[in-house]
């Protein structure tokens, strides 16, 4: 009977693994504003808001450039805006793109791969664009107007790499907790996520009253500074390794919601 | 692609929710090129079916095969397959426009321009963020990127909720027209028999879990009539044959049964009997809701979507 | 176009028999292909495939390579005699019979087509 149907079969030349993983990339960032237009008009918002601020505060305290005015910047968190709306990009990287791409034929593996070099690819993009901005704030003495949002908490005080390093490990890690709390969710629904937040809950609360009961805050707080600033930022690779490779393994496992 | 191969060769597969068995101990297998049907009621185990077949859910037991291998974790295989469902999710911020730019990356025989002509046949806004499309317009998407994407293996699952009888038929239409020129394996599961039957080849029944019917559509079509007349003729005339279905009023039988021939079909216009055709959708209503219940109100189940 | 409950590729076969009958489709002259039927008909192409393949297999249709399918030289005759002993099977025995079960004699019956045609043919007329 198929002889009487003159079109011809449909086949499908298989594509390598790194094309696959490569387009699971180009899917996340088919829509450009989820990873790059939003977080930079959160970033753009937060430095009007800053300038706004840093002249309020100038007018009232007579002088921006002081040591103090400066020292002062340093408690805005404004460089960090865009991280929390990145934590909930995460999230959705996983439940709405894990469905999306299985939806497209993707593996578990193909689709955890791609997301993950994404990740990397978008930390290190930000990473490098917020140490040169940083660089740049110092450089112009910021901004020309005496405004520092870049020099802020920990960033702009080791120079260009730690600056570097420190945000490429911070963002990979706001990714991998977002997107491996949607994992949990995905892999093990209500229930998992039931189980990871009191486990977290226990986790924290069980820590800090150990450290309290045992009067070892003292020994913390002077292992803390002993690290500097990347040698704190070379601990929280772990807890980002964990999450993306926990994530991984997650997945491996999961199955869309319907 | 081994053509003489089936697309899919399935063994006792089974697949249990807990203690639930949504699919249960299924074998059969669907050849090449041919349009499917997956019929049955809703909560049947159609959509586990196919979602076990594209390797998004895991088996409890039982074999799977999609080309020749298991399609789980299956780059090779699953390249070549594409499941659209009613319920798929996108991302928030998604447009058509978004998910018509990238299907090309992962459906090797992707055609924009047939995309593109969908997208204007179904009046398809492709700059509206997806959350903000009506649940037809939701499902125009899911319907073009399965026709696009000529994947040698199509799933749809109940793809047009909320599309209107005129968007159906252009559907229809343009799966018919695509499908004889580019021949592809395509499993439509559905609940609106009656305006589906003629386009497919080959129809599964799925009822609890379980294969009811695995036959060729034309076959099952002509298998069928039921008898009408005086209770006592009808009776002698259906006695000792394969009574599907049973109804009457007063004096008055309506038996359906299979399997009459040309010669049996004349002795029983002779006998006073009115013989009429049964569509494939009475004849799958009446055999799964035969096995459930007795009554005879079975149009409803069909109808009536949860 | 498409009855339920009769199989799909019979309905087929017929129409294509009607139009060679009717003389829609002539001798020689080559048929739809089976897509062109599927998507007129809205059925699939097997489908559509299997009843012309069942006209192959009656000699009514030829295929000829690389270009399609065609009527067959005296198809026509074929069908029309085909038809007529089916006519004469279906029509003509239970009209006679169920006449004979009325006591109405063959020759009464032929004057009443006789009678039945003229009026036919003056409604026709007027």
């Amino acid at each position: 009977m198929t002889a009487l149907l003159t079109g011809t079969a449909t086949s499908v030349h298989p594509r390598s693994a790194p094309a696959r993983i490569w387009n699971v990339v180009r899917l996340h960032l088919v829509d450009r504003r989820t990873y790059i237009g939003i977080p930079w008009l959160i970033a753009g918002m937060a430095f009007v808001v800053t300038v706004f601020m840093a002249q309020i505060i100038g007018f009232t305290t007579g002088g921006l450039g002081t040591a103090d005015a400066i020292a002062g910047q340093r408690y805005s968190w404004a460089v960090l805006a865009p991280q929390g709306y990145l934590i909930a990009v995460g999230v959705q990287a996983i439940s709405f793109g894990f469905p999306l791409a299985l939806g497209f034929g993707v593996t578990r593996r193909d689709f955890y791969l791609g997301t993950a070099l994404l990740f990397v690819l978008i930390s290190a993009a930000n990473a490098l664009a917020f140490a040169v901005l940083t660089q740049l704030e110092q450089l112009t003495d910021g901004w020309f107007i005496d405004t520092y949002m870049f020099n802020a908490i920990w960033l702009g005080i080791d120079g260009f790499w730690v600056d570097l390093f420190s945000f490429f490990v911070m963002q990979l890690l706001v990714f991998f907790i977002g997107a491996s709390i949607a994992t949990i969710y995905m892999r093990w629904r209500m229930p998992g996520m039931l189980i990871f937040w009191s486990a977290l809950a226990l986790a924290i609360v069980g820590t800090v009253t150990i450290i309290t009961f045992t009067s070892n805050w003292p020994a913390v707080g002077l292992w803390y500074g002993a690290q500097g600033i990347a040698g704190i930022f070379a601990w929280l690779l772990v807890p980002a390794a964990a999450a993306g490779f926990g994530g991984f393994l997650a997945l491996r496992r999961a199955t869309p919601k319907n | 692609m081994n053509l003489t191969e089936p697309a899919v060769r399935v063994t006792g597969l089974t697949k249990k929710f807990g203690a639930f068995a949504a699919i249960d101990d299924v074998s059969f297998t669907v050849e090449t090129n041919k349009i499917y049907g997956l019929l049955g009621r809703n909560g049947a185990g159609k959509t586990t079916l196919m979602q076990l077949l594209t390797g998004q859910q895991f088996a409890t037991s039982g074999t799977l095969e999609v080309f020749g291998a298991s399609p789980v974790e299956n780059a090779r295989v699953l390249q070549s397959l594409c499941f659209i469902k009613e319920t798929q999710k996108y991302p928030d911020s998604f447009r058509p426009e978004h998910v018509l730019a990238s299907a090309p990356w992962f459906f090797a025989n992707w055609d924009a321009d047939f995309a593109a002509s969908l997208a204007q046949d179904f009046r398809l806004p492709l700059n509206r963020p997806i959350k903000k499309l009506s649940r037809g317009q939701l499902s125009a998407v899911g319907v073009i990127v399965g026709l696009a994407s000529r994947a040698p293996l199509t799933f749809f699952d109940e793809p047009y909720l909320g599309l209107d009888a005129v968007a159906r038929q252009i559907f229809y239409d343009r799966l018919l027209e695509d499908y004889a020129e580019h021949p592809r394996t395509i499993i439509l599961s559905t609940h609106l028999i009656d305006e589906v039957s003629n386009l497919l080849e080959h129809v599964l029944v799925i009822d609890e879990g379980r294969i009811l019917m695995d036959q060729d559509a034309d076959e099952l079509r002509g298998s069928a009539s039921t008898v009408v007349g005086k209770k006592t003729d009808v009776d002698a005339f259906v006695a000792g044959r394969d009574i599907i279905s049973r109804d009457g009023i007063g004096g008055l039988a309506s038996v359906t049964v299979t399997g009459l021939s040309e010669a049996e079909r004349a002795a029983a216009r002779t006998a006073g009997l009115e013989l009429s055709p049964v569509s494939l959708q009475q004849l799958i209503v009446q055999r799964t809701t035969s096995t459930t219940s007795e009554t005879a109100s079975t149009t409803d189940a069909w109808s009536a979507r949860s | 176009m498409i009855e339920a409950g009769k199989p799909i590729f019979v309905q087929i076969a017929e129409q294509i028999e009607n139009d060679i009958i009717d003389g829609v489709i002539e001798e020689e002259t080559p048929v739809p292909s089976t897509n062109e039927f599927a998507v007129f008909h809205r059925i699939n192409p097997a489908t559509a495939g299997k009843g012309v393949n069942r006209l192959v297999e009656d000699g009514i249709l030829y295929k000829r390579r690389g270009i399609g399918m065609f009527v067959a030289t005296g198809a026509r005759q074929r069908l029309v005699d085909a038809r007529t002993d089916q006519f004469r099977a279906n029509f003509v025995g239970p009209l006679l019979s169920e006449a004979a079960k009325l006591g109405i004699t063959a020759e009464q019956v032929a004057s009443m087509i006789n009678a039945e045609s003229v009026t036919d043919r003056n409604a026709s007329n007027s």
